[in-house]
């Protein structure tokens, strides 16, 4: 299942611009907004070199952020069942035909948006529209596969409870969202799933309607054809659906360090700072500063301490974690159990390097030169492209984003970038470990594992 | 390298995508008459250079980037005993100083010119790459040459980058029941053969690697005769060609050891494999078993291809159906055989038990699905169906900058031709029902595993007093 915030993830450490560093000569991607008959809008980028279209779309603010408490993993349930029977095909005759047929047909679920991914040969580009639309439109929820992957959705939480990261990142969502519904497992607990009913399912449904819908697509297909498209897939949504209300998620008060004692030989962690927001104007900066501090892996600040000349871990990375509602920077990492104090001790001296001094010259000219020539590697296959033109409509970007991103980065001075660093760094943070951390400062301990039975 | 993504886990990677990578590696038409010119899938060209090297370049002109490949012919299934890991270490310190290049510079003046990389380890192969603008390829491959050709990583890097190793083991292997038992089954199941040992190594004998162990390892293996180049992207055969010549080409050939491992041991008893752990509240069961490698027996190798298509993955499988929908014993079940290996194929059985189902009943559900496939056959209908699938899936396949070079460098890493891999579509088109069955007939039917019994690891929570 595709996980539309890592797109969005890939995309923000990865996304560059322009391919040469300074012509502009020619957009990144060529990028058309085409109008349906009926008024819909999509972007397409056309490339017939290979015979297969990519078509993807997402309701915007659709996603697991509206599941009730008692129901978490609504919006994901409803993501496995969608493509398990539709109109007069049941489960098992639809996904045979989509099978028979080499068609890719499935929906995802992230915690602000709610999307469907199409990706077919060209010769049954007319099967697959009407597949989608079916699945769209008339899902069956039948009781055998809602079973089903009910409890293929219990299945994974079980197996999961062996991975200490998956743990980790439960008990991090909970102690930094708080009473937020981010705090909530987005892929349900054990009673949530059970609880949830086909009424349920039909109930959220229905709320994905035409309001909220962004369209995109990428290969084998043309304006003409795409706006044709459009108009069948999209017949018989709803027009306007209600939609709920959110607040941002609560600020980092005070820093802590919560432990969650299991018997594995290595650590995990995960620390969380404050984020910057997409339409914040230092937003570029943010990610400059991200791909140096530890977002770029090698050559990253904390890779080059900290797995380079320290051997502590296997992989040391930061991340934004941004959603419609709440902006962290986030550094994950795991080390064995007797070095978790070094570890703790040596992120904070990198964050202290790098928010006293500028970065260098060349670490960011680097940085710049990388977030603008690498683009164009992650845009090497139709299914890419669409899903960066899907990200950047539901950012609410212009058209012509990722021509004007360029220009935004290549301005950028150290002194911004340690700027930034300081807005996000000095600052309270938080810090969970689950493992058997050897710490020699003070702890609160987590006891209960939240949002999983 | 090193990244937790496309590493090592290389076995286990590997048996995962391979059927999946040739899959892609289907053409569009095969339904040609006799004497029609065959169409080749992804229009590779090839050469070699003077000192020895194979140079692959598969076309691909959608947008101004490559993907650079070196796959070496030496893995973990070609070390010396007492050494386990030495391959994937050697991948590690391989970014550890070379030519103008300090340590760790290697992906840092990668990452300044725009672009990616890592390298990867299994049993049968090392490789290295980098995507990158087409403008950077005869940087890449100058660097990339470098550290063919001499390498030289400082001591104290050695020793910060073992414990590195040593932390990737704890984070794949010994944080998690399910890697620990893999890697305890494959461990019984290739019975006198090097793929026993674990790629990234036991940790006792990775403990004691060395820089002399690693700088041996370079010089025997290394050399440009046991390379092979594949490059894939926005870039020509007269591009190309002078630069290799160039670059690679003056790399002198060296003897390289003869690759002769030893080779599997009957398998006379059936070996049940049970890891309880306290962390595990999920249990999983598989069986596995040996089978022959495309090189061994290229006709059962494709029947596998065919058969795991049509009993393996997805909703609409054998496996899935029976053990999923109909029967409600498991939440999920499959079969995958893959035979794009230099040692042994392997075949295997899963399912994931759903709670009240004993492991004994999956297991004997899994059986008697194993045995309908050897005794019923599969049918004609399935057949055709999987074979169009497969020939869709090529067309997908070419929707890709890296995953053709990955094709290519699986394929030919296990002793395929370029010609294999270009017309795998006819190969497979060209199977009848009769040698896929026979396949399924001769190599999964109990009577057939009486010297290659089967290994079956059951993964269960430890049992509490009030155990269910």
């Amino acid at each position: 299942m595709l996980n539309l915030k890592k797109t969005v993830f890939f995309f923000v450490i990865a996304l560059a611009l322009n391919a040469p560093f300074t012509a502009h000569a020619k957009p990144v991607l060529d990028i058309k907004e085409i109008t349906s008959e009926r008024g819909l809008k999509a972007w397409l980028v056309e490339d017939h070199s290979v015979p297969v279209i990519s078509l993807t779309f997402g309701f915007k603010g659709a996603g697991a952020i509206n599941d009730p408490d008692e129901k978490q993993g609504l919006a994901r349930l409803l993501s496995n069942t969608m493509d398990e029977g539709a109109g007069d095909l049941d489960s098992q005759s639809f996904q045979k035909r989509l099978r028979d047929l080499s068609i890719a047909l499935s929906f995802s679920s992230a915690r602000d948006n709610f999307s469907g991914e199409l990706k077919t040969l060209t010769k049954n580009k007319d099967e697959a529209v009407r597949l989608m639309h079916l699945a769209l439109t008339e899902p069956r929820f039948d009781e055998e596969p809602l079973e089903r992957m009910r409890a293929a959705n219990m299945a994974r939480v079980r197996s999961s409870l062996a991975d200490p990261n998956w743990i980790n990142a439960r008990l991090f969502n909970d102690v930094l969202y708080g009473d937020h519904p981010y705090a909530q497992n987005s892929g349900g607990s054990l009673t949530s799933l059970a609880a949830i009913s086909r009424d349920d399912l039909i109930a959220k449904h229905k709320t994905l309607s035409k309001d909220k819908l962004v369209i995109a697509a990428a290969g084998d297909i043309t304006e003409a054809e795409l706006a044709e498209i459009i108009d069948t897939l999209f017949a018989g949504l709803p027009e306007t659906a209600a939609q709920g209300s959110f607040t941002e998620s609560p600020s980092i008060k005070d820093s802590a360090v919560f432990v969650y004692e299991r018997d594995v030989p290595q650590s995990f962690l995960r620390i969380a700072w404050p984020g910057i927001d997409r339409a914040d104007p230092d937003y570029q900066a943010a990610q400059v500063f991200n791909f140096i501090f530890g977002g770029s892996g090698f050559g990253s600040r904390l890779t080059d301490v900290i797995r380079e000349q320290n051997g502590l871990t296997y992989g040391i990375y930061s991340y934004f974690q941004d959603y419609d509602y709440a902006d962290h920077l986030v550094v994950s990492t795991s080390t064995k159990n007797e070095s978790a104090a070094q570890m703790l001790s040596l992120i904070k001296q990198v964050a202290a390097n790098i928010t006293a001094a500028p970065v260098t010259d060349k670490e960011l000219q680097d940085a710049k030169t990388y977030m603008i020539n690498a683009l164009p590697l992650t845009l090497t296959s139709t299914d890419q492209i669409a899903g960066t033109l899907l990200s950047l409509q539901f950012d609410e970007r212009p058209i012509d984003y990722l021509d004007q991103r360029q220009a935004a980065i290549e301005a950028l001075t150290p002194e911004h970038i340690q700027t930034v660093g300081q807005r996000i760094l000095n600052t309270p943070s938080l810090s969970v470990l689950v493992g058997k951390p050897e710490l020699t400062t003070s702890v609160i301990p987590l006891t209960e594992l939240p949002n999983v039975d | 390298m090193i990244y937790l993504k496309l590493i090592l886990c290389v076995f286990t990677l590997l048996t995962f995508n391979l059927t999946a990578a040739f899959s892609s590696a289907l053409a569009q038409n095969t339904s040609v008459q006799d004497d029609a010119p065959r169409e080749k899938t992804f229009n590779a060209e090839s050469f070699l250079l003077g000192n020895g090297m194979q140079v692959v370049l598969i076309p691909n002109h959608r947008a101004p980037v490559i993907t650079h490949m070196v796959w070496y012919k030496a893995g973990a299934a070609d070390e010396p005993d007492g050494i386990s890991g030495i391959a994937h270490f050697m991948e590690h310190l391989m970014f550890k100083g070379s030519g103008d290049l300090g340590p760790g510079e290697f992906s840092k003046k990668v990452r300044s010119l725009g672009g990616n990389d890592n390298a990867f380890t299994s049993q049968d192969y090392t490789a290295y790459y980098q995507s990158i603008s087409k403008d950077e390829l005869e940087t890449v491959m100058r660097m990339e040459a470098d550290r063919m050709r001499d390498l030289s990583p400082p001591e104290e890097h050695v020793t910060s980058e073992r414990q590195v190793i040593i932390e990737e083991r704890r984070q794949r292997i010994d944080n998690n029941p399910a890697a620990l038992l893999g890697e305890q089954a494959s461990s019984a199941l290739y019975l006198n053969h090097p793929y026993s040992d674990p790629v990234i190594g036991w940790k006792h004998e990775m403990e004691e690697l060395s820089r002399n162990d690693a700088l041996a390892w370079h010089s025997r293996h290394y050399a440009p005769n046991n390379a092979i180049l594949i490059i894939s992207g926005d870039v020509t055969l007269d591009e190309l060609k002078p630069l290799a010549e160039d670059i690679y080409g003056s790399i002198p050939s060296r003897a390289t050891p003869p690759r002769r491992w030893s080779t599997l041991a009957p398998r006379n008893a059936e070996q049940r494999l049970t890891l309880a752990h306290p962390d595990v509240q999920q249990p999983q069961i598989s069986i596995a078993l040996t089978i022959p490698n495309i090189t061994d027996d290229k006709q059962t190798a494709l029947a596998m291809d065919i058969l795991s298509e049509i009993a393996g993955g997805g909703p609409t499988s054998r496996l899935y159906t029976s053990l999923v929908v109909d029967q409600k014993l498991a939440s999920s079940a499959g079969f995958r055989a893959n035979t794009y290996t230099r040692g042994p194929g392997k075949a295997s059985l899963y399912a994931t038990p759903l709670p009240g189902t004993s492991p004994e009943n999956i297991i004997t559900a899994l059986k008697a699905e194993l045995e309908k496939l050897a005794t019923k056959g599969v049918t004609e209908q399935e057949v055709a169906d999987a074979k169009t699938r497969l020939q869709d899936a090529a067309i997908l396949s070419r929707d890709s900058l890296t995953g053709p070079a990955m094709i290519f460098g699986y394929g030919l890493m296990s002793g395929e031709t370029i010609d294999d891999i270009e017309y795998w579509p006819y190969d497979i088109e060209a199977l009848t029902l009769n040698t896929i069955n026979q396949a399924a007939a001769t190599w999964l039917s109990a009577e057939s595993l009486s010297e290659r019994q089967p290994v079956i690891s059951i993964l269960l929570p430890q049992a509490t007093p009030e155990d269910k």
